[in-house]
Order: C-alpha cells, then structure tokens, then sequence
C-alpha cells in the first residue's frame, strides 16, 4: 500500500525526478571523466571513455522511467490523450457515435428502470422469496377475499409459517393532529402480524401483534411509515403516543416502521397502517372481498403441493359457505372462484399485471436499439479503421505490438462509450421522467425517475457490454494490417466492402424491420382503441368525486350531491351538470339479477346484469344518444313509480326482437319466474364503455339516483363551456368540510385505461424511426465507402463507354442486394415478434398485411433514398478527374 | 502492477544482491562510488554497464530496502546518497542463504561423476 502511494507520488512528481535522474547521471559521468583525466587520458578522450565505462545513457533512463511511476497508467493515460486527440480531428464521427450510443444506453436505462421497480426489486423485508400471496380469481372482485377465508388460511400453519392479510391502500382523509389541516393519506388496514410475518422491525416505537387485532372494533392505533414520519412530522420522536385523524377517527401513533420499507404494492404507498379490526366492514361476510392475502410458506413445502393444498381448502371453504339453498346463478359463480398461489416476494401490484407484457416488449425493443446503435458504431469504427490503413501500417514498421495498437483502439470505443452513457444516463432519467407521465395519476409516483443504484449499474453493464459488441471486432479487424502491403496501397485498396461491413449493415436493416412492424402494429392498436365508440361524445366533461364529512354518510348522501350539483349549474360556463353511478371510466361496479318478463333468456333462470345510478340530464351531459324513449326527469326521481333506462347490449340479450324495448319492464324479484313487483323501462341508451375501452358493453340498468338504495361513491360530472381547469378554485370551497378528492376530464380517464398502448405506440414509433435512420446511416455509410475505393473503376467505365443510369444502377444493385436479404431477415423475426406480443394487441392481427407490407415498402424506400446519395455521386464523376486521381 | 517485478531474471536478481551486500558493508553512498566498490570487489571481472545500477536502486527503493537522500560528496558536489534499510539486511540474509543453497546444488550437478 505504501509502495502504491509512492509511485503516485512519483507520477505526480514525474518532470522534477527526471532533472533529479539526470543530475545523478551527471555526476557518475563527471566523476568517471575525473578518474579518467587522472590516468591520463586528453579530454575528449576521457569524455569518451567515460560513457563507454556508463553504458547507454538513454536505456538506462528509459529503463529508469518505465520501473517509476505507474506504467499502466501512464500508458492508459496515453492512450486516452491519443484516442482525444484521434476523436478531437473527427468531430463529425465522434457526434455520430457518441450520439447513437446515447440513443441506445438512454432508451435501455429509460426503460430498465421502471422494469426494475416493477419487475426485479425484491421487496425490502426478510426472505421475500418465500412470500406468496393468495390471489382470488373466478369470481367478483379479482384478487381480494373475505375475513372468513383469511381466517381459514391463517389456520394452515402446516403450509405456512405466518399469514397476513391488508386491504389496499386507499386515499383516505388525514390530520397530522387534532386540529390540523385536513389532507389526504393513504391508509391501509393490515392485521396484527402484518409485520412480524414480513420481518420489519420497528424504527421507533412497537408495531402491531397479534394482540392489537383479536376482535372488530379495535383498538384504535396507527403505525406511521418511515417516509410519513420524516415529511409529515421531521423525525420527531414525540409522535409516538400522540394522536392523530383517520376519516375523523382518532388513533394513537404506536411506532414507525423501518425506513425503505413501504407496505408491500410496488405502486402504492401507505403512510398510516391501522389495525384490521378498525375497519367498518362485515367480518362474517364470505361475499365481500376486500382482503388480499400474503403468507411466508415453510420452505419444505413445494409449490405444487402448496397450490394443491389451497385448491382443497378453498373448495371446502365455498362448499360451506355458498348452501345449495341459494340462487343457482349465483352460487353457480360463487363456485367458480379459485385461490391462486402467486410469487409476491416482488411486491403485490396491479399495474404489474397490466403493464409486465409492454415493458418486457419495451425492454426487447430497447435491446434491438442498442443492437443496431452498436452496428452503427461498429461500422463508423471500421470505416475509420480502413482511413487509417496506412496509420496502422507505419506504426506496425516502426515497431509497434498489434497488442498495443488494439489496445489504443479500445480505448477510443471506451471513451466513446463512456461518452455516451454519460449523455445516455442524462436522457434515460428523462425518458423515464416521460414514461412514467403516461402512467395514470398517482400510480406512478413510486416509481420514481431518480436513477436507483441497481439501474446505475445496469447502465455501466450495458455500457461495457457495448463497447466489447462494437469495439473489439472493429478494433481487431483494423489492426489486422501488413505492414508492407498497407503502406504500399492507396487508401483502401479493396475494391469491395469488407464482409463484416456488409454483415452490420444486414443486421441493421434486420433489426429496424422488427422495430418498424412493432411500431406499425402497436400505432394500429392505438388507432383501433381510438376508434371505438366510447357512447359517449362530450369528453371534455369534468369528472369530480368529493370526500364528505362521515356523519353525512349516515344520513343520505345524496342529498349533499344534489345540493353540490345545484351549486355548480350556477356557476358561470356551465352548460349542464349532473352525477351517477359509476361514472364513465370511474372504479366500481354493482350487478343485480333480473328477470325480463316476455324475455327467453331469463325464463329459465334469472340473468345478471350492471347496474347503474344516475341524475337528471346524465345522459345529455355526457353525451350519450338516446336510441328510444326518454332519459329520466326530476318526476321521476321522486315518482313512487319504479322506472329504468336500459342501453343497446340490454336490449339485445334481452329483447332482440321489440321493437318497443321503451314499452316493456323488468324485475329485480328474480324468484318468481314472470317477476314480481315490476320496473318500467323508459329509454333506451347507447352502450356506454363504463369499464374500459377493451370491455365489451354489458348489459345495464341505469335507475334513477334517488330511487332505490345508495349504490357507492358518485362522479359528478361538469359540461362546462370553459376551460376545465377554470372549475379548480371553485370546487376547493365548494361547501364547509367536503373535500376534492379527484377531479380531471373523462378524456384523462380513458387515456389513463389505455396508458400501455398509448405508451407501447408512442415509444414503438419512436424506437421505428430512430432504428430506420440509424440503418440508413448504416446503409449511406457503406455505399459511400464503397464507392469511394472505386473512383477508379467508374472512372474507367465512364471512359470506355457506359451511361450514368448504368453506373447508378450498378452501385443501387449491390445496395438492394443488401437492403433485400436485411428485409427477408428482418421479416421473418418480425413475424415470431408480433405472434408473441399478439395478446396485447387490440383489434389487429400479428400478421396484419398492411403493417408488414409498409414496413417493406418503409425500409426499401429508405434503403435506397440513403444509396442513392453517394451512388448519384459517384456515377456523376468526371471520367478524367478520377483516372488522374488513379 | 508492473509485471517486471514479478519476473525476477537471474541477471537482475544477481545485481541486487552484489547491491544490497555492498551497501551493507558500506554505509551510505553515492551511485558513483557503489559502481566503483562494485567493479573493486569483483576484481574487475565483472563487465559492469554502469548506467543499469540505476533502475536497480530505484526497484531496490520501490520494495524498501534502500533508502536515499540528496547529500554532498567527497569533492564537495550535490550528490544522491543510498543507504540499505532494516528491511534491505533482512532481504540481504535471504537472499544469500538461496543463493548458498543453489550454489550447493549446482556444485553437486558439476560434481557428478559420469556413471558406469
């Protein structure tokens, strides 16, 4: 160690030993000619006898110099300086490289770190592989279960060594203290071994156990998050037993969990855990899922057993709780529902689910940007190389190792690529700043774009990986050089391209065919979501949901809408306001069964179908044509009169063949078989997309709001004449204690149900022209090249005889040559690409025509527009130029 | 590091050892006066490129097992003095017990008798 701090001190020190080394050799030298005028000799001749007797003064320091200091590091050093100097004479080559390689490192690290976070970072607690959780499927609600069969999981300590259940997490409203300001959290309701099972220790104070949830109704505790208690409270240690405001209710802070950890859904992160027992839920109820389920398996159980286990449990567990004494429809679905045992050592998430498949498709597509930005580089590197034919060759003569020459060549690719990580970490962190603004409002936010260590050393491996892709062949190939025949030749000698050139140049168009049919299929998926019709036009209406006092829930809550709903139709620019039941692309979902007097469908046993709440002009303001009939009034909010508006997707399960569907009436007493007490049905509506672009309509019954029982949260819904954002301030204050709790246009809802296509398309499409350039450079390059070592030739075949067009089309040949075998490559992989990303395409066929045959048409439209420049060049030569040239 | 150091040649392994031993024996002194004290002992056998001393003492140096100084010499002149360390007599005693054992052994193979 010491030994090392002295040789850099050496380095650093290297010109004032230099003098030092030469004032000792002085001295030697004088003192030997001393020595030597003493026997006797003339001056001269002791001078002369004195550097015989010293041997070779400039071996001697050579070899002194070379054993001082660091010698691969001043060599690297060296090298660095020529290769900046080599780069510094070319700026055009360098901004083309350094460009391509940040294009293709930025693109990876864009994409590789929201892939992280959602698809490789394990979760911050103990042994997180051996979490699983218990995801419910076949039946309502995907994913969430009931407390009773929580409880009988929970009873499995043979399978497991510790269950837990939580709810989502839910925006809730919050005070910091008794008194504060009221905000929103999100809380999350988790039983009391939530954290032992995980393994998270407490960073201040206890957390839950068992104890704290033995049975409903309390005790009234909080657990902050780590994040919460630095931004919320400063880290101050005196928010432990201090209160504070859940949805009014008091609870009383226990502890702080460990800092990293943030509940167990990669997207969502709780502030506030409360004990389980706290929520106001049915407990006893199996028919209410609202639990997702996580449990630690004992590691001598393997899966298959595990899945095996559950499948009976859960079988037993619907055999008891759905008797043969209920509706046969409904206990027909109810035993259809399965327990998944999923990996959750990830992280719950349901973005997951949606957006794995685009960001593995991404990251695919990320991996061929590279490809092609690499072959780009490569091919820039050997055309450079070949210049330097002659460079190589001359300092081959004067004695240069091809190790050492390979060596410098090397470190021009590293410092271009570490040029280009560095631009290409600055646009990865953009680009991922750009990606996670497609992602729906809030759900993104975890996902942050500040750059994790892990991406950082993803980046550097991709960097490195790189520079061995495009740098060693290039490097080996142009050191490959006969001293000799190099200097002889004029400046390429070759008449043709080197192989590996033409090989990259294949590859390229290859790998911009994929990325072009990517692009075009996902572009048509887009356009096809676009198309559908929603059954409804005015997208610009405002969707808006309140928080209200909790007292208000106890009285009707649709009393304050009304009065909301009045409040703003007076305010100026409205056009028309109304609210409902799950508004358009708003969460929720309620079903009935009902039977259809007259109707085939439901003579046999009774059907389900959506339900749907709303307002007055609900209808008008969203824009959804009325087919038949009439949308409800205010007399029928009132009317004892039960009355319904059904959409198209009803009418045609139900009563494809009336012509007056307005006339007829349905019953939601589905015991008897003609219906008991009846609803008039008074319109007919278009089908409206309540759930997704994706989801084909269902049959629906819209009742009137005030009819009937409280179906869930309701959407206002604003048609305003000015800009939405307008609306803002005035729904902040809009009554005392309501709070805004969304608010955004029905558009931003259905772009945020689309995010994965809007963003597949966006970045596809991007990635399609990037890779169509980068192979036309690619392409332009090599035509360039190759043309310019047959100045002579063409020279030659201008002068004995042949036309322009002639020359034009021999040079065009060799390039389509190249552009045709690229194609038929690039086709072929396009077609097993779109096969595997056939499932999220939407409404368009993997092997849709029109998208392989633009592509086709793209990549040879572009192949030769980038030949025909240097082809029309070179067939325009002066015959007499080029042969003195010669 | 420099992979030099990790390939002792018996040449250089030989000037290390005439240096280290005679800069034992000597006391600090300069580059000049250890050549000459060299050449001195060998009885002039030895041909001796003056100049190669100095790469030497610097490796010597670069392990610790010399030290120098800028001083003044005998005629009054800057000179650079070079001195062994503790470490370079230890180093000293090493490598002359390997070299008595490999001069033992090559004394048996010069012995050897032809075999009948």
């Amino acid at each position: 160690m010491l030994g090392m701090w002295r040789r850099l001190a050496e380095l650093v020190r290297r010109r004032q030993l230099d003098r030092e080394l030469d004032d000792e050799v002085a001295f030697h030298l004088q003192m030997l000619e001393e020595q030597f005028r003493s026997r006797g000799m003339s001056e001269a001749e002791a001078k002369a006898a004195a550097r015989r007797e010293f041997g070779g003064i400039a071996q001697a320091q050579e070899t002194y110099r070379d054993g001082r200091g660091l010698p691969w590091l001043e060599t690297s050093a060296r090298d660095v300086r020529y290769a900046l100097r080599g780069l510094r004479r070319s700026p055009g080559f360098t901004a083309a490289a350094v460009l391509s390689l940040a294009l293709g490192i930025g693109a990876n690290t864009a994409i590789f770190s929201p892939f992280h976070a959602l698809l490789l970072r394990l979760l911050p607690v103990a042994r997180p592989e051996e979490l699983v959780t218990l995801y419910q499927t076949g039946g309502w609600l995907k994913g969430y279960s009931s407390y009773p069969l929580y409880q009988e999981v929970a009873k499995r300590t043979d399978l497991f060594s510790g269950v837990l259940a939580r709810s989502g997490a839910a925006k809730v409203r919050f005070r910091d203290w008794p008194g504060a300001r009221e905000n929103f959290t999100q809380r999350e309701f988790v039983t009391g071994n939530y954290f032992r099972v995980l393994g998270v220790r407490p960073a201040l104070g206890r957390l839950f156990t068992e104890d704290d949830t033995r049975a409903p109704g309390g005790p009234p505790l909080a657990v902050l998050s780590y994040d919460a208690w630095r931004n919320r409270y400063g880290a101050n240690p005196a928010v432990l037993g201090s209160t504070v405001e859940v949805e009014e209710k008091p609870l009383t802070v226990i502890g702080v969990a460990a800092p990293g950890f943030r509940g167990i859904q990669v997207e969502l992160r709780p502030e506030v855990w409360v004990p389980i027992t706290m929520a106001e839920v049915s407990f006893q109820s199996t028919h209410s899922g609202w639990l997702q389920i996580v449990a630690r398996v004992r590691p001598e159980i393997p899966r298959k057993q595990l899945q095996s286990a559950v499948n009976i449990l859960m079988r037993q567990h619907l055999e008891a709780t759905n008797p043969t004494s209920y509706n046969a429809a409904f206990r027909k679905r109810a035993l259809e529902q399965r327990l998944q045992v999923r990996d959750a050592g990830l992280g719950l998430s349901t973005l997951r689910e949606e957006f794995a498949k685009p960001l593995r498709v991404l990251m695919v597509a990320v991996g061929l940007v590279l490809l092609l930005a690499c072959a780009n580089v490569a091919n820039l590197l050997l055309a450079r190389g070949a210049a330097r034919r002659r460079e190589t060759a001359l300092r081959f003569s004067l004695g240069a190792t091809r190790l050492r020459l390979v060596r410098q060549a090397l470190t021009e690719s590293l410092l271009l690529a570490a040029a280009g990580a560095a631009f290409g970490i600055g646009l990865g962190v953009w680009g991922t700043s750009v990606i996670l603004r497609f992602l729906p409002e809030q759900v993104g936010d975890p996902l942050s774009a500040r750059p994790q260590p892990a991406v950082l050393a993803f980046t550097l491996a991709v960097s490195v990986f790189s520079v061995l892709l495009f740098g060693l062949a290039p490097a080996l190939c142009s050191t490959a050089v006969q001293p000799a025949a190099g200097l002889r030749s004029e400046t390429s000698g070759a008449a043709g391209t080197p192989v590996l050139r033409r090989t990259l140049v294949v590859a390229q168009i290859a790998f911009s065919v994929v990325l072009v049919v990517m692009a075009g299929l996902f572009g048509r998926s887009l356009f096809e979501l676009r198309s559908v019709d929603l059954g409804f036009r005015n997208q610009n209406v405002v969707a808006v949901q309140f928080d209200f006092p909790r007292e208000w829930f106890h009285r009707d809550i649709r009393v304050p809408y009304k009065q909301l709903a009045e409040k703003l139709q007076a305010m100026p620019g409205v056009v028309s306001v109304s609210y409902g039941f799950p508004g358009p692309f708003q969460m929720g979902s309620v079903s009935a069964t009902i039977r259809v007097p007259g109707s085939e469908r439901t003579a046999a046993e009774p059907a389900e179908v959506e339900m749907g709440q709303v307002a007055p002009r609900y209808f008008e303001t969203i824009g959804t044509p009325l087919v038949l009939g009439r949308e409800f009034d205010r007399n029928d909010m009132s009317s004892p009169r039960s009355v319904a508006v059904v959409n198209e997707a009803f009418v045609r399960a139900f009563l494809p063949a009336e012509a007056h569907p307005d006339r007829r009436f349905l019953s939601f007493d589905d015991s008897k078989r003609q219906g008991g007490e009846l609803t008039w049905i008074v319109g007919v509506v278009r089908d409206i997309r309540h759930y997704g672009i994706q989801q084909a309509p269902k049959p629906t019954v819209y009742l009137p709001v005030d009819q009937g029982r409280n179906f869930g949260l309701h959407t206002l819904l604003v048609r305003t004449a000015l800009p939405p954002m307008a609306l803002l301030p005035s729904l902040y204050g809009v009554a005392p204690g309501v709070a805004l709790r969304s608010f955004g246009t029905i558009r931003r809802h259905v772009d945020d149900s689309i995010f994965e296509q809007r963003l597949l398309a966006t970045l596809s499409g991007f990635f399609g022209v990037l890779a169509l350039l980068l192979a036309a450079v690619g392409l332009y390059g090599i035509v360039a090249y190759g043309t310019a070592g047959r100045t002579g030739e063409i020279g030659i075949r201008i002068a004995l005889g042949a036309r322009r067009g002639q020359v034009l089309w021999m040079i065009l040949r060799d390039s389509l040559a190249l552009v045709s075998i690229g194609l038929a490559l690039g086709l072929l992989a396009s077609m097993a690409a779109a096969h595997a990303v056939g499932s999220i395409l939407f409404g368009v066929k993997p092997s849709d025509p029109a998208t392989f045959v633009f592509t086709a048409l793209a990549l040879a439209f572009t192949g030769l527009a980038a030949a025909f420049v240097p082809a029309r060049r070179a067939a325009s030569i002066d015959p007499m130029r080029a042969l003195r040239h010669e | 590091m420099s992979t030099r150091e990790s390939k002792p040649d018996i040449l250089q392994g030989t000037l290390d050892l005439m240096v280290l031993r005679t800069l034992g024996t000597m006391g600090p002194q300069h580059g000049f006066g250890l050549a000459q004290r060299i050449q001195q002992i060998s009885g002039g056998l030895l041909d001796l490129n003056q100049g190669t001393l100095y790469p030497a003492l610097l490796r010597l140096e670069h392990r610790g097992w010399v030290r120098s100084r800028w001083g003044v010499s005998d005629n009054n002149r800057k000179a650079k003095f070079y001195e062994i360390t503790a470490a370079g007599r230890r180093q000293t005693d090493r490598e002359s017990e390997d070299w008595a054992r490999m001069v033992g052994i090559m004394d048996r193979f010069l012995d050897l008798a032809p075999e009948e």
